[in-house]
């Protein structure tokens, strides 16, 4: 049953039920994943911010720290310092090439270290905050005689600080330029919050990052739209940190240091982040779906063999009973479930009950025969007991050649009826005194075949019609109704003929008196090989002193 | 920074004069007292990061602030030859001692080295560029100032040590004592502008007409801190 033209329905259904379950617990967990994942991500992205914040403001002072060692290793350079001061002693004094020569030295010194120094521009203050010489990538914008507006950081290190040049901000690191403890200027190690920045404060804190002075974002790595939206959410406020939503993504963003007017931003994108992790989950949860739905196939398949092995073996049981037309032998119990089981007790009780109440209607068939039988030898005075008689001799004769039970039986309601074709012959002839003529002797032969029409209305008397049919065939082929010789005469119409012709001898009739046994014996003798098989008489022989004892009452007349 | 707050601190006193004292009947003098007014630090940036390096103050012989001002007249048409004489500035405890040297055109300063370690004498004034190169303890450079100004000379192994030298074409300055008190004698009779200098303040000026056989006094009041 487990396999087949047609799928089995049960496995179907089981396989359906899985699938669905399975299915709806993978939709669950998706859910549940997505949620946690998004809640874990923003958790991460802040912690992350917060670290960097962290990592950040330890680089930025060690690169402070640096930045005001180069700072102050140049303005230890005694050319520098002598050229400055000789400067400012002459400046009022001198004119032209001197002068000149003065500046181009300072110039010269501070072109000599820019190169070696990590900043956009190098520039030389005298006292009044006048720019005398500048050098560097950005050196430009620092041009001779502009005034330096210089804001110190308020916080900590008072040589960090912000300066604005042409409208620029700058990242400053200031230190004095002095002699004998006497300050004679300022040097500025300047970097230029730009773009390059940013992206090396991207590098450093490995977030995105945005650098707000005064109310106006300077530089960021942020796109165009969301730099936008950044710079109008925290112009005002200067948040320490919080959340936005720039430029339709969620971000998280923390203040990484602040310098006077200007503040260093690093901002993580919440989305983007949980794109990845969201990636990462997903790959996962399609593996888990892939290895749950492989299990819940195995598993069904399994629980359907389970379900359907016993019905299959109880159905095969059922299909070779039917086969077999055995009801009355018990299909064993499987054992593999105590519903499978129960069914097949149930099965069982309910085959014991057929089989019961079969029985009960062949013995009522069988009462209804035979007392039919019984109505026919009662019609005649001299034929009394003859069915009965001649069943109780054929069965011996059966039993002495060694026959079956089950043989035995079909003998013996056989031999009972092997005259109920009789019931179709009138009383004037059969219970005619006289010698019949051949007209009537004719219509006495017809008894076999009515026997035989009369039982084929029985089902279960379907194997005793050859006897009625048959119990006037001879050896010889000189019987009726079909003639037939020898062999072709089955066993028991043999039996049932011999017993009859017996009964028939040692029974009174009305126009001849009862014949001995031994009469009898021999007259059979006489015919046997012609009229009667002769083992069957010589079985007769041998079984009749039994009968004669056992069934005296029976054969009384005998 | 010192400088530009020392505009503000100008005081010129001009009193009568007071006594004669002993000189040349042919000429009068010009005395009178330097004083030192106020603090005049500006407001520098603070320098953590490389603190000078420098012996440590014990080693330094503390130096009067007075002895870094100088008093001298302007616009003295001096005739005759020219005093010169040999000065010395010493270079120890990494400092140029005196830190102000005050000298007449044509002298020559030497610059002994009393240092274990090594110095350097140059300088990139107008009055006098030039470069001594590197010379250890015990040996001495010299140099001729011809040209009269103010020179500025450095080490260029110390950054921290500087010391001027004022190259005047006449001998009438002095320094004045610790107390402040100066003369300058044997001043041709006339009308003069009387200068106190000090390298940070630079020049404090007064006039004054001096007349022979009399002493002109006048009082200078500098800027400057006395470090004292």
């Amino acid at each position: 049953m487990t396999a087949g033209r047609r799928p089995p329905r049960l496995l179907m259904k089981t396989l359906a039920v899985t699938f669905a379950t399975v299915i709806a617990l993978l939709v669950v967990v998706f859910v549940v994943v997505m949620l946690t994942v998004r809640r874990q991500v923003r958790e991460a992205v802040t912690a992350n911010l917060a670290s960097s914040q962290r990592m950040f403001a330890a680089l930025e002072t060690r690169r402070q720290r640096e930045l005001v060692a180069q700072a102050a290793t140049v303005a230890e350079s005694p050319t520098l310092k002598a050229a400055l001061d000789t400067y400012q002693a002459e400046v009022r004094t001198i004119s032209g090439a001197k002068k000149t020569q003065l500046l181009t030295t300072i110039d010269d010194e501070l072109k000599k270290v820019a190169a070696r120094i990590d900043s956009d521009a190098l520039v030389v203050v005298d006292m009044r905050q006048t720019i005398l010489a500048s050098a560097g990538r950005l050196g430009n914008r620092w041009p001779v005689g502009r005034t330096v507006a210089f804001t110190a950081n308020a916080e900590g290190n008072t040589f960090d600080g912000i300066a604005r040049m042409g409208g620029e901000p700058f990242r400053t690191v200031a230190v004095p330029l002095e002699i004998e403890g006497t300050t004679i200027g300022t040097l500025y190690l300047a970097t230029s919050l730009d773009q390059n920045y940013a992206e090396e404060l991207q590098r450093l804190a490995g977030t995105r990052t945005a650098i707000v002075s005064d109310g106006l974002l300077v530089a960021s790595t942020l796109s165009a739209e969301a730099a936008r939206q950044f710079e109008s959410l925290v112009a005002v406020a200067k948040p320490v940190d919080g959340t936005a939503t720039l430029d339709g993504e969620s971000h998280a963003f923390r203040r990484l240091v602040a310098v006077g007017d200007t503040v260093f931003y690093a901002l993580g994108s919440i989305d983007e982040t949980s794109r990845s992790a969201t990636r990462e989950a997903m790959s996962n949860l399609a593996l888990i779906a892939v290895g749950a739905i492989a299990l819940a196939l195995i598993g069904s398949l399994w629980l359907a063999r389970l379900l359907t092995g016993p019905i299959g073996r109880l159905s095969s049981s059922l299909a070779a009973m039917a086969a077999s037309h055995d009801v009355t032998t018990p299909i064993a119990a499987t054992g593999s479930s105590e519903e499978i089981d129960a069914l097949t007790r149930t099965f069982n009780n309910l085959m014991a009950s057929v089989a019961a109440a079969e029985a009960q209607t062949e013995a009522a068939y069988t009462g209804a025969i035979r007392a039919l039988a019984t109505a026919l030898d009662a019609r005649d005075p001299y034929t009394a007991g003859h069915s009965e008689r001649v069943s109780v001799l054929s069965v011996a004769i059966g039993r002495t050649l060694a026959l079956a039970d089950d043989d035995l039986e079909v003998l013996r309601l056989g031999a009972l009826l092997h005259d109920i074709g009789k019931i179709g012959v009138p009383d004037q002839v059969l219970m005619k005194p006289d010698r019949l003529t051949d007209a009537e002797y004719a219509i006495i032969k017809t008894h076999p075949v009515l026997g035989a029409r009369i039982l084929k209305s029985v089902p279960f008397l379907l194997r005793h019609i050859p006897i009625v049919e048959l119990h006037h065939e001879r050896p010889d082929g000189r019987g009726y109704p079909n003639g037939l010789r020898g062999d072709d005469i089955p066993l028991a119409a043999r039996i049932v003929h011999v017993a009859d012709a017996y009964d028939a001898m040692t029974s009174a009739r009305a126009y001849r008196n009862a014949r001995p046994s031994g009469d009898a014996l021999r007259e059979l003798w006489r015919c046997a090989g012609t009229e009667f098989h002769a083992e069957i008489v010589g079985a007769l022989a041998n079984a009749l002193p039994g009968v004669t004892s056992d069934t005296g009452h029976v054969l009384a007349h005998a | 920074m010192r400088r530009t707050l020392a505009t503000a601190g100008l005081l010129v006193a001009l009193t009568v004069p007071a006594a004669l004292r002993g000189q040349s009947p042919d000429t009068g003098s010009v005395a009178g007292k330097v004083t030192l007014t106020t603090k005049i630090r500006g407001a520098a940036l603070p320098s953590t990061a490389y603190p000078t390096r420098a012996v440590g103050p014990s080693d330094a012989k503390p130096s009067p602030e007075m002895k870094n001002v100088v008093v001298y007249l302007n616009d003295v048409a001096f005739r005759g030859a020219l005093p010169v004489r040999r000065a010395e500035l010493r270079q120890e405890h990494e400092a140029f001692v005196p830190h102000v040297l005050t000298i007449t055109r044509g002298s020559t300063v030497d610059f002994p080295n009393d240092d274990p370690i090594f110095h350097n004498v140059f300088s990139l004034s107008s009055a006098a560029t030039f470069d001594l190169r590197r010379y250890p303890q015990g040996e001495s450079r010299s140099f001729t100032f011809a040209k009269a100004g103010i020179v500025k000379v450095y080490c260029h192994i110390h950054s921290h040590m500087s010391a001027t030298i004022l190259v005047l074409d006449h001998p009438y300055f002095t320094v004045p004592g610790n107390d402040g008190l100066f003369e300058i004698p044997n001043v041709p009779p006339g009308k003069y502008t009387i200068v106190g200098w000090h390298e940070r303040v630079g020049e404090r000026t007064g006039t004054i007409t001096v007349e022979r056989g009399k002493a002109t006094t006048i009082n200078l009041s500098l800027p400057v801190e006395d470090s004292k």
